[in-house]
């Protein structure tokens, strides 16, 4: 069948439908997740073409708007480690650097064993729907340029200090910023106590010989952490940008 | 007896031309969520289709699965059942967990480019054999019991047998 006829075949249902859902309403069907009433039934229709069943059952679920799976705080997923909790600032460069509220703030870091979430390899492979953006998130800026995101204490992999990526855009999503996060490092600091998880440090590469921080002579790009394994983790870090 | 287990994929291709709310919902966020994290492999605002950064910049092969997170809210209104794809008997049939997220092509200035695919794969289903034009199978357990029940299906366009093992 042609693809014009497969895709006309899929908007035979979805014209056909208002009539029940206008009755599914009346009852009490949700879809089970948000009971707002907002959305209209998805298209439950045949793809068979020439020899077609017509579609014989209760519309539902009903879609309702949703943000992106980014959008939370506690970015965690299940992954497990040394908890930290990172409060990042926005300011503009063009207001003083005061707060910038309403910006979009990104960020995402790899887990303890130094993986991020992504596709794993290329081609046929497919992935759990539940869990598969851990240690990704998306929060917007209070009124004091403030996100605040609950996570674990990132890994590390060869050639690349511990780090953190952040993505500023502003309210509309046009990208205002990209850049990483560094830790502190010596004795006492995070990256000492963590101690690389499992890993270690053996082989580790440290800030002055990182390829995108061994140019921050002032340590700019360095967050203030505190905390202890016990209790966690606490990264403050300030992003300036052109808004 | 030896069983065969085979998992099926349903390529639910989705663009502007789709009018369910829920291929919408899918449509319009998967474009806003593409347009603000192209903006990272395209930093020099150089291109402005999906086809041109992935040309230029191969990392951007990476778009697919960035994008994917918005449409996993999505995924997850449909409580485990494959849209669309029907048994004989007119009912859905498939359940699924996991997902691969395909944009198809895009541009950033034009809504109407974007077209996307959902790869949706079955959980793994006992092929028992063919009757006409039909499959007959029925939900793979590990137990061997006397009776299962059991769907007939047509395989269709767009949707293909994706894995196959055969177990004793």
């Amino acid at each position: 069948m042609e693809r014009k006829n497969f895709i006309r075949s899929l908007m035979i249902g979805a014209i056909s439908t208002p009539v029940i859902i206008e009755a599914c309403k009346k009852s009490s069907i949700t879809d089970g997740s948000n009971t707002s009433g907002s959305g209209t039934a998805g298209t439950t229709t045949s793809t068979n073409g020439t020899c077609t069943v017509a579609p014989t059952e209760t519309e539902g679920p009903f879609p309702t708007k949703l943000p992106a799976s980014y959008v939370r705080s506690d970015i965690t997923d299940g992954r497990t480690g040394y908890k930290m909790t990172a409060k990042i600032t926005v300011g503009n460069l063009n207001n003083s650097c005061a707060a910038l509220a309403g910006a979009i703030v990104d960020i995402w870091h790899c887990d303890a064993e130094g993986n991020y979430s992504e596709y794993g390899g290329s081609g046929m492979q497919s992935t759990n729907y539940q869990s598969v953006h851990f240690l990704r998130g998306r929060q917007t800026t209070d009124a004091n340029g403030l996100v605040t995101f609950t996570s674990i204490f990132p890994g590390w992999y060869s050639g690349r200090a511990t780090h953190i990526h952040v993505h500023v855009y502003n309210a509309a999503g046009t990208s205002l910023m990209v850049t990483q996060i560094a830790f502190p490092e010596g004795a006492g600091t995070s990256v000492a106590l963590v101690n690389g998880y499992s890993k270690g440090l053996t082989g580790y590469t440290y800030n002055n010989a990182d390829n995108v921080f061994s140019d921050d002579k002032t340590g700019v790009e360095i967050a203030t952490v505190s905390g202890t394994l016990a209790a966690g983790f606490e990264l403050t870090f300030k992003v300036n940008v052109k808004a | 007896m030896s069983r065969k287990v085979i998992t099926l994929c349903y390529r639910k291709i989705i663009d502007v031309t789709n009018t369910s709310a829920w291929d919408k919902f899918v449509h319009e966020d998967s474009f806003a969520e593409f347009k603000m994290q192209a903006q990272f492999y395209n930093q020099d605002q150089r291109y402005t289709t999906f086809a041109e950064m992935l040309l230029n910049v191969p990392e951007a092969e990476k778009l697919h699965f960035l994008v994917s997170a918005a449409i996993t809210g999505y995924l997850r209104q449909l409580n485990g059942i494959i849209p669309d794809i029907l048994d004989n008997l007119g009912r859905r049939f498939l359940t699924f967990e996991n997902f691969k997220f395909e944009l198809i092509n895009s541009d950033i200035n034009d809504l109407e480019k974007h077209k996307i695919a959902i790869n949706f794969f079955s959980k793994p289903l006992i092929w028992h054999g063919t009757i006409d034009n039909l499959l007959l199978v029925s939900q793979f357990k590990e137990s061997n019991e006397a009776e299962v029940f059991t769907n007939l299906f047509q395989i269709q366009s767009f949707v293909s047998i994706h894995a196959i093992k055969t177990i004793d």
